[in-house]
């Protein structure tokens, strides 16, 4: 016995370490659980490096673009100015027509049943490791009220969910994540669908979207909200390659995500906040 | 022996840094380089069966802390790929620079396949594959793998120097 066991050591071995693996992942996804104590040491050796990097990299590009590369900035200056007294118009008619929305709530005694909710702004300061990760890394944790399942947000659209977290920082599991899945509407027909992720990270699938909705090339989906999920009408992105089989209950669609996730440098994490009693407000 | 084994523990951790930093700053799209599967890919040519398949644990652990999946997937990806490429990789050789580019290449397909096949398997959702990405993804560790072969080699010969001189242990 002894001397088998010494002949397949390694083969046994192998097999072990596999076996060992597979079921503490298996255990891990069923249950889900937060870093343990040497996981959190290691993320807190590691995550600062990554955001001394990132800022050092970002600080070299800023200080190139605010001091070296001055050129058509006057221009700049001028189109920005009038964009930003067309933008202010705007805000103030948006702001009549929230108070009106506002009115006719009350005139409806319309009872939002979700938590008030409050918007964290959070730096990337990495991505996952491995090519196949499809993850962000932000400077917020559970000291700041991150807590797991909390949306991530940017102005273009929805991130992703937090997956992992340690106090000072969280790991974001983008849409595009083959282990996301995300309750969509059409914002055209308001017809209900899922937006899921592939791992290709410039592309989701639709799925569940009956073939007798009608679903256009370019159509925008927009989140669908619920409890424990994004904020209703959030956009994902928009219809790609529509295709409408002759039979089946589904129809056959790609959705292009709002978000380039290249380029995310900043994102807002949507927290829950706690209930002001009424008449409290500043 | 256990200093060889804490110097590529180390590397790991600073290559799992460089891999979560350098696309991100360089806002690279698809041609992101798998540098952890170059140190799998080097253990599994390079190394005994066992303390190759431990180091490779040690390499997909360092993958999990970044990538926001359930903890462990990267470490059971990285030792089955390290099985897969003890198995097919007994015939290559990876002496020169393009050599280890060429393995790095045909080693980053293979782990994106079997990536994609448990995905697949764990989600539900069948197996997916990206074949654009996957190219993009594996030209990247190509061009990383001579530099991480280059380290690793050194870290070795200096070890193997230290030995024949009665040095390290």
């Amino acid at each position: 016995m002894g001397s088998l066991l010494k002949r397949y050591r390694e083969p046994l071995f192998v097999i072990g370490l596999l076996g060992a693996s597979f079921l503490a992942f298996f255990v891990n996804a069923k249950k889900g659980r937060s870093p343990n104590t040497v996981e959190r040491f290691l993320v807190a050796g590691m995550a600062p490096v990554e955001n001394f990097i990132t800022w050092a990299a970002f600080g070299a590009v800023d200080a190139w673009k605010g001091y070296f590369a001055l050129r058509s900035v006057r221009e700049q200056d001028l189109a920005l100015r009038r964009q930003n007294i067309q933008a202010r118009e705007i805000e103030s008619q948006n702001a009549e027509l929230r108070q009106e929305n506002e009115r006719l709530r009350r005139l409806l005694d319309f009872a939002d049943k979700q938590a008030p909710k409050r918007l964290l702004v959070a730096r990337v300061v990495a991505v996952g490791a491995s090519p196949h990760s499809h993850s962000v890394r932000i400077d917020r944790g559970s000291d700041d009220g991150v807590t797991r399942g909390a949306a991530v947000i940017a102005p273009d659209g929805i991130v992703g969910t937090v997956a992992q977290l340690t106090g000072s920082y969280a790991d974001v599991q983008l849409i595009v994540s083959p282990l996301s899945a995300v309750p969509a509407l059409t914002q055209r027909t308001r017809s209900r669908s899922t937006v899921k992720g592939t791992g290709d990270i410039q592309r989701c699938i639709l799925e569940y979207a009956a073939r007798t909705d009608d679903l256009q090339e370019g159509d925008v989906l927009v989140t669908a909200g619920g409890p424990g999920f994004f904020p209703q009408g959030l956009k994902i992105g928009t219809a790609v390659n529509v295709v409408r089989k002759p039979h089946g209950l589904f129809l056959d669609a790609e959705v292009k995500p709002a978000v380039d996730f290249t380029r995310l440098d900043e994102v807002e994490v949507v927290v829950e906040q706690t209930l002001q009693p009424l008449g409290s407000t500043p | 022996m256990t200093l060889r084994i804490a110097l590529v523990v180390a590397l790991c951790f600073v290559l799992a840094v460089a891999e979560s930093v350098v696309p991100f700053v360089l806002q690279l799209r698809s041609a992101r380089p798998d540098l952890l599967l170059v140190v799998v890919l080097y253990l599994a040519l390079h190394d005994d069966v066992m303390q190759g398949a431990a180091l490779s644990a040690a390499a997909g652990y360092f993958s999990d802390l970044t990538s926001a999946t359930p903890v462990f997937l990267y470490t059971f990806l990285a030792v089955l790929t390290f099985v897969v490429l003890r198995i097919a990789g007994s015939g290559l050789k990876t002496e020169g620079g393009a050599q280890s580019a060429v393995v790095a290449f045909g080693a980053s397909l293979v782990h994106a396949l079997i990536a994609a096949a448990v995905f697949g398997f764990f989600t539900g959702t069948g197996v997916h594959f990206a074949p654009v990405p996957m190219l993009w993804s594996a030209f990247g560790t190509a061009l990383a793998a001579p530099l991480v072969f280059l380290l690793l080699r050194r870290l070795d010969s200096n070890f193997v120097h230290a030995e024949e001189s009665g040095g390290l242990r």
